[in-house]
């Protein structure tokens, strides 16, 4: 039995019930309560995402300023409850238009009780494909209260055979006048640093999102260059490898548009794509990643009452490419006085809710070394007993037309029926997920 | 000239031509321009203006909302008329119910008691809605009557919510039967607020009646907001839901497939007993819908039907058509809510029925598995979620099979969604665990999508993904000793992620990269979440304990002493302690570490105690033991009780080595135990004082005898536990770490019961084998026993008596068992015996006594034994007895080739010995291990057998544990039971 939720909550920061949805009646209507017990008025919550009260088992999640709440009284599969919970969310956004909030659930409750309904009946997911739901529930979200409320009294399609059809992501019948494709590769490196400047773990984790406007039922076909596609490749063509960089992928998950029997014998990525945006594939990479930046931090003690930082970031990337709004969390005790700085580049400040110093770089060329020093003056505490404990220094960057794997969209080919001409578009761009170093 | 002069003359100009030129020439002027304006206003008014919806606001332009029509008809007022009667007289109890009838254009009159049938059946004779409504409104008006006055006169001290409630229900009586345009949208608002005022959790129910009444509408949005409400408050109002019935009904038979569907659905979510009648109609013709949207509502609807009324749900053979639907249809959802509806269906009726146990079995069958592999790609996420947990049951034949599914299931590794990525996991694991080597393949296989799986998503699913890692790890250390780094935590992660992925880099920790992982959780030691810190202190300990080498480890736990952070100093000791349990070789660094600690720094009992316990283990390396000691006695007061044990104990040992020094210490501790208000504490005070009286080298040889080093802790779950875990794999288990029967199992969580247990404390101290054994058992028989008491209480009741006989061995530090026997042999004796004469005696002697509850068997000659044919035990009982009693006899015996051969279900066995006058009380197992619980009475008393039977039908070799009530009787019943047992199958 994979989920069969008994039923699912939605309750605001303080407890109060949003929505509430009992799918089944082998729970309580009070469970709610014992959940505002035993969690949210005690030191437990954020402690655990899955607990046992009485004989129900309550997985949450807190998602902006909501908490949704699945209460499951079997054994329940845990992966698949929480997925359902994101990619419940992730429907909601799609009709709301952004964000998913209290003010959100409040202005739309009415069609989050529909939705509801057609994504879980009796406890079992059923269809949460926002594209096929769409067709049938056309209510549209009110996105704030004061624009205009013209309910839409479109007769509803018959729209029921899509709902479960084979191809169940793209309609038939799709027209465009102008056939385009975005292919956006968003890179997010994941870093931690030791202080001595060794990497002790480094990770990429990418996507490629793909926005389609194509017309009718086109097949597409995506080369990249990865090492295993490319050997298959040259094997099939019996032509030796190209020489030039090649990436290793530890591991790739695909949209479920993708055809994976074909991946697995020809390594190339196949397949029609669904109508609008979507997340073709996640891959993981280890081995090979270019850092885009290094930071060379010293941070001295002077005496009990004085500190003095100094921090260096060294962009590694092409000296032609620039990184966006760059802000490098420099991390200073509590009891911080007072701070004098002086920045080669960017502007500083000290942030005493965070107890950082926030440096930010709205434009950071590549090839350069910006530094920053900073004098900190500490109230001295005559309690004070215990050593700061030097929490990371956090960054936050976007290097557009950099990835960090290296890894490049060598072809994207697409095909159809009535042979049209479709213009594709490629970007690239590298974020930071993690990126700590230790000081 | 003249003309010229005359020409300037008439040039001149007249007063008259100046006033024109200067007044009114301009005033004209000015004049004309502003009716030009005015002009252009006017049209620009007319023509743009008064359709700005702004303007409209600002000017009160906006058209009002639409009004309806003033109660003025005749029969609207006969209504009111009706209304105002019922309440001048509310005890004439209830009115006659009026029904306009249109085609007779007569009154018809129903009593209340018959308003159900005779409703029902006059809603289909009318056929015009707008009759249906006025039928409706009557039957409301009755229903209703006293509410509807309180609306009529709404006072103002009413509670907010009834006022509120109390004006939607007069604003949807105007609307209800209205027509008039704008309604539907003025209908909207209103059922928006009831939805509200539901959700919120202000009782609307008295609203249904008004709400069924709006309900006639073509708007679908409308008509999904009345079904939720119908389906929220039918069950509180049965009667009413009746009502909703017929429009329900007739919304089924739509020809729009969106209405009949969310109609079925409504009709089937209604979840009143005594309406099911009404639902079978349509739930048969749902099923066979040619739209696939109906049919996979009208499948979970027949699953609502079962576990509303199971034997409706079976006499109407839907389970069939359901078995039907799922073979051929082309809907992959219709065939997925199929197999779910089935499953759950099958699986509770197979407990009684025999042929819903053999449906059961069919699902797992080869041409079923195969049907749905070959599908699997048409399903979306969720539905492959569920066909693989049913492929995860499957045995294959033979191997082919099973790398035939493998090959075809790999690419689901690369799904998207990570619930089918862990199912298909679940699958492989499952497939392989007979094929050792294939096994490890599919390890190595399935590393790089579950660390994918850890790093993508949100915490919460990485927290899921981490607990089965967790468990895979524990299975096969080795598989992540090189992506250790993976497990490195984040700054930002949430606390319950980074507590797993500590247990996790302690998990993978080996000679290779143990010095990697502890310098990094030397890291987190410093961390700001102190939970955090003290995890990670702990799981340096931990390592220290799996390796051989762990020189530098010892050192890195002696530069936590030195930290000077109290909880850190506090877990390192407690650590250290552990570590010179297993290294004594050790002791001379860490005693002169140790030796500098103050006493006074360390408050947590637990940390006080460690250090206690390592000053009265080591007293003689530490020179200032004794009086550390003494001046902690002299403070007896300021300490937990677990704190004071301690000391006792370990003054005392100091006592043993350094007798001159130490007596003052043992004088004050052992006068301020004597006083001392804990129990334990005192009692503990009172054995030692006693035993120094009789004999003090006896009393050395109790308290401080020669240790050996402790090789292995104990694991804390046994072998079986988690197998059975693993079996469970992707599921809740995993995160609980437990096996699901310990948490869904209603009697496995009943409120914690002491008064049972105290009873059999002897049991609890008797030696912590016994205790163990017990609680095995019992974890046995409970997981086969439906209501059973639970193994959650046992094995707290374990952890209790492990903390009450040896405080320093806390249930999650697992006991050590050499010298934890020492310390359990003297506190068991201080539980039971009453510290007198008995206390001269050998300790170990005592134990051994202890341990042999059971007499010895009388050797006179029983009369020939005979069995009571219809006794009765319940399970509750039976498990009582059966914990309670000691195992008589134990046993293996033959079965036979034939009795082998015959048993191929429990039940074939469970008759055949029912007929010997045998009963069973629970069975389970499949081919070919088997266990079966059986109990017998004898004919003419009440003293009953009990026997676990465990069957192996491939060595033909049954294992008998027997226990009696009665010792005497145990052979013969043995006899008895062997020789009905060899009977079967012959027969």
């Amino acid at each position: 039995m994979p989920v069969a939720a008994s039923a699912i909550y939605f309750l605001n920061l303080r407890g109060d019930v949003l929505i509430n949805r009992l799918y089944r009646d082998d729970v309580g209507g009070n469970m709610v309560d014992a959940f505002r017990m035993h969690i949210m008025q005690t030191k437990e919550l954020g402690t655990c995402p899955v607990r046992q009260i009485g004989g129900c088992s309550f997985f949450y999640m807190r998602i902006s300023n909501v908490y949704i709440v699945i209460v499951v009284s079997s054994n329940a599969n845990v992966a698949c409850a929480f997925k359902f919970v994101v990619e419940a969310v992730a429907l909601f956004k799609s009709y709301f238009g952004g964000a998913f909030d209290e003010d959100a659930i409040r202005n739309n409750f009415v069609l989050i009780y529909e939705l509801l309904d057609e994504i879980m009946d009796f406890g079992y997911p059923q269809n949460l494909s926002p594209e096929i739901l769409k067709l049938y529930i056309t209510q549209e979200g009110v996105r704030s209260p004061f624009s205009s409320k013209q309910p839409l009294d479109k007769p509803v399609p018959n729209a029921t055979l899509q709902v479960t059809g084979a191809v169940g992501w793209r309609r038939e019948g799709l027209a465009y006048k102008k056939n385009e494709v975005f292919l956006d590769i968003v890179e997010s490196v994941n870093l931690l640093m030791s202080s001595k400047g060794s990497v002790l773990r480094c990770d990429v984790t990418g996507k490629i999102l793909m926005k389609c406007f194509l017309s009718g039922m086109p097949d597409l076909k995506l080369g990249l260059n990865d090492k295993i596609g490319l050997e298959k490749e040259s094997q099939l063509k019996n032509r030796p490898t190209k020489s030039g960089k090649t990436i290793e992928l530890d591991d790739v998950t695909f949209h479920q548009c993708v055809n994976l029997t074909r991946f697995n014998s020809e390594k190339t990525v196949s397949f029609v794509p669904p109508d609008g945006e979507f997340e073709l594939m996640k891959y993981r990479i280890t081995e090979g990643v270019n850092l885009p930046f290094r930071v060379l931090p010293t941070i001295k003690e002077l005496g009990r009452t004085r500190m003095e930082v100094n921090v260096k970031v060294k962009s590694v990337f092409g000296a032609k490419m620039f990184a966006l709004g760059v802000v490098i969390k420099i991390p200073v005790p509590k009891q911080t006085a007072k701070t004098s700085f002086q920045v080669t580049s960017g502007r500083a400040k000290y942030n005493a809710s965070i107890d950082c110093l926030v440096w930010k770089i709205r434009k950071f060329p590549g090839q350069t070394e910006p530094t920053l020093s900073a004098e900190i003056e500490l109230i001295s505490t005559i309690a004070e007993k215990k050593s700061w404990t030097r929490p990371p220094i956090q960054m936050e960057f976007q290097v557009p037309m950099f990835t960090a794997s290296g890894l490049r969209v060598r072809f994207l080919k697409v095909w159809e029926k009535s042979g049209y001409n479709t213009v594709e578009w490629v970007r690239y761009i590298t974020k930071a997920g993690s990126y700590e170093v230790r000081c | 000239m003249d003309s010229a002069a005359t020409s300037f003359s008439s040039s001149t100009p007249s007063p008259v031509d100046y006033i024109v030129l200067l007044i009114l020439r301009p005033i004209a002027a000015i004049s004309f321009v502003f009716v030009f304006i005015a002009l252009g206003w006017l049209l620009a008014w007319k023509l743009v203006l008064v359709h700005v919806p702004l303007v409209q606001e600002i000017f009160g332009l906006r058209k009002k909302p639409a009004k309806f029509k003033p109660q003025t008809r005749r029969i609207s007022r006969y209504y009111n008329s009706i209304n105002t009667r019922n309440s001048s007289a509310p005890g004439s109890g209830y009115p006659p119910v009026l029904v306009q009838c249109c085609h007779s254009s007569s009154i018809a009159i129903i009593k209340p008691n018959y308003s159900r049938v005779a409703i029902s059946h006059l809603w289909s004779s009318l056929e015009p809605p707008s009759n249906r409504i006025r039928l409706l409104c009557s039957t409301f008006s009755q229903a209703m009557a006293p509410p509807a006055q309180s609306s009529r006169n709404p006072s103002p001290s009413q509670p907010s919510g009834k006022g509120e409630v109390s004006d939607l229900r007069s604003q949807l009586r105007q609307l209800a039967g209205s027509r008039a345009p704008g309604v539907d949208d003025a209908k909207r608002e209103l059922f928006k607020k009831v939805i509200s005022y539901m959700t919120i959790g202000i009782d609307v129910s008295s609203l249904f009646g008004e709400m069924v009444m709006c309900s006639v509408t073509p708007d679908i949005v409308l008509k999904k907001m009345c079904y939720l409400y119908v389906g929220n408050y039918a069950k509180v109002n049965p009667d009413l839901a009746l009502l909703t019935i017929n429009f329900l009904q007739r919304d089924c038979k739509d020809q729009d497939p969106m209405i009949r569907g969310l109609a079925l659905r409504s009709l089937s979510s209604l979840r009143v007993a005594n309406l099911v009648e009404y639902l079978v109609g349509p739930l048969g013709s749902g099923l066979k819908d040619n739209n696939a949207y109906v049919r996979t509502v009208a499948v979970m609807g027949a699953l609502k039907l079962y576990h509303i009324s199971a034997s409706t749900c079976l006499d109407a053979d839907f389970p069939a058509v359901l078995k039907h639907l799922m073979l051929n249809d082309s809907e992959s959802q219709v065939v997925a809510n199929c197999l779910s509806a089935l499953q759950e269906i099958w699986n509770s009726e197979s407990s009684t029925s025999e042929e819903a146990a053999r449906e059961k079995e069919g699902l797992i069958s080869k041409p079923f598995i195969y049907y749905l592999l070959n599908r699997l790609r048409e399903f979306n996420e969720w539905g492959q979620c569920l066909v693989l947990e049913l492929v995860a049951k499957y045995v294959p034949s033979d191997t082919n099979e099973n790398f035939d599914i493998m090959n075809l299931l790999e690419d689901r590794l690369q799904h998207a969604n990570g619930a089918v990525v862990l199912a298909t996991i679940k699958v492989f694991l499952q497939l392989t665990l007979s094929m050792a080597d294939v096994h490890q393949e599919v390890y190595e296989r399935i590393k790089a999508p579950l660390l994918t799986l850890v790093s993508s998503g949100s915490p919460e699913q990485s927290y899921a993904v981490l607990s089965h890692l967790h468990l895979l790890v524990m299975r096969a250390p080795y598989l992540f000793t090189s992506d250790y780094k993976h497990f490195y935590c984040q700054y930002n992660e949430p606390s319950y992620v980074k507590k797993l992925k500590l247990e996790m880099l302690t998990a993978v920790a080996n000679e290779s990269n143990t010095y990697e992982i502890v310098t990094e959780l030397c890291e987190y030691a410093a961390n700001v979440y102190v939970a955090i810190a003290r995890e990670s202190i702990r799981a340096v300990g931990k390592i220290a304990l799996q390796q051989y080498d762990v020189n530098a480890i010892v050192d890195r736990l002696l530069q936590f002493l030195e930290m000077e952070k109290d909880y850190v100093t506090a877990e390192a000791l407690v650590l250290v302690k552990d570590l010179l349990r297993k290294y004594p070789q050790w002791s001379h660094d860490c005693i002169a570490v140790v030796g500098n600690i103050s006493s006074k720094n360390v408050q947590e009992p637990k940390a006080k105690a460690a250090l206690i316990w390592m000053l009265g283990e080591y007293a003689q390396d530490m020179d200032d033991a004794p009086y550390i000691l003494e001046s902690l006695a002299e403070n007896w007061e300021d300490d937990a009780p677990e704190v004071r044990l301690h000391l006792l104990t370990a003054i005392m040992k100091c006592f043993f080595r350094r007798p001159p020094e130490t007596q003052k210490a043992l004088g004050i501790a052992l006068a301020a135990g004597l006083s001392d208000f804990h129990q334990d504490v005192h009692d503990r005070a009172l054995f030692y004082y006693r035993l120094l009286q009789y004999d003090v080298s006896s009393a050395e040889r109790v308290v401080n005898p020669p240790k050996q080093a402790v090789s292995v802790f104990a694991d804390t779950q046994s072998n079986e536990i988690k197998d059975r875990i693993f079996d469970e794999f992707n599921s809740l288990s995993i995160v609980y770490q437990k096996p699901s029967y310990m948490f869904t199992d209603k009697d496995h969580r009943g409120p914690f019961e002491f008064s049972d247990e105290i009873d059999n404390l002897t049991v609890g101290v008797e030696s912590e084998h016994v205790v163990a054994a017990t609680s095995v058992d019992a974890n046995e028989t409970s997981d086969l026993l439906l209501s059973t008491s639970e193994k959650e209480e046992t094995r707290a009741m374990v952890a209790n008596g492990s903390d009450y006989t040896a405080p320093f061995y806390d249930s999650s530090t697992p006991a050590l068992p050499s010298q934890g026997q020492s310390e359990l042999a003297i506190t068991g004796l201080l539980g039971t015996a009453d510290p007198g004469p008995q206390a001269s005696t050998a300790i170990d002697d005592l134990l051994m006594g202890l341990d042999l509850t059971a007499p010895p068997a009388p050797a006179s000659a029983p009369p020939p034994l005979k069995l009571n044919a219809r006794a009765a035990l319940d399970a509750g009982s039976f498990q009582r007895t059966w914990r309670e009693l000691p195992v008589a006899i134990s046993q293996e015996c033959e079965l036979g080739s034939q009795g082998a051969a015959a048993l191929t279900s429990p039940q074939a066995l469970l008759h055949h010995m029912q007929g010997n006058s045998i009963q069973c009380i629970a069975s389970g197992g499949q081919s070919p291990n088997f266990k079966f619980f059986f109990f017998a009475q004898k004919a003419y008393e009440p003293s009953v057998f009990l026997v676990e039977c465990k069957i192996n039908t491939s060595t033909t070799k049954a294992q008998l544990n027997i226990k009696a009530e009665d010792q005497s009787t145990s052979h013969e019943f043995l006899a008895l039971f062997q020789s009905a047992l060899s009977r079967f199958g012959l027969s």
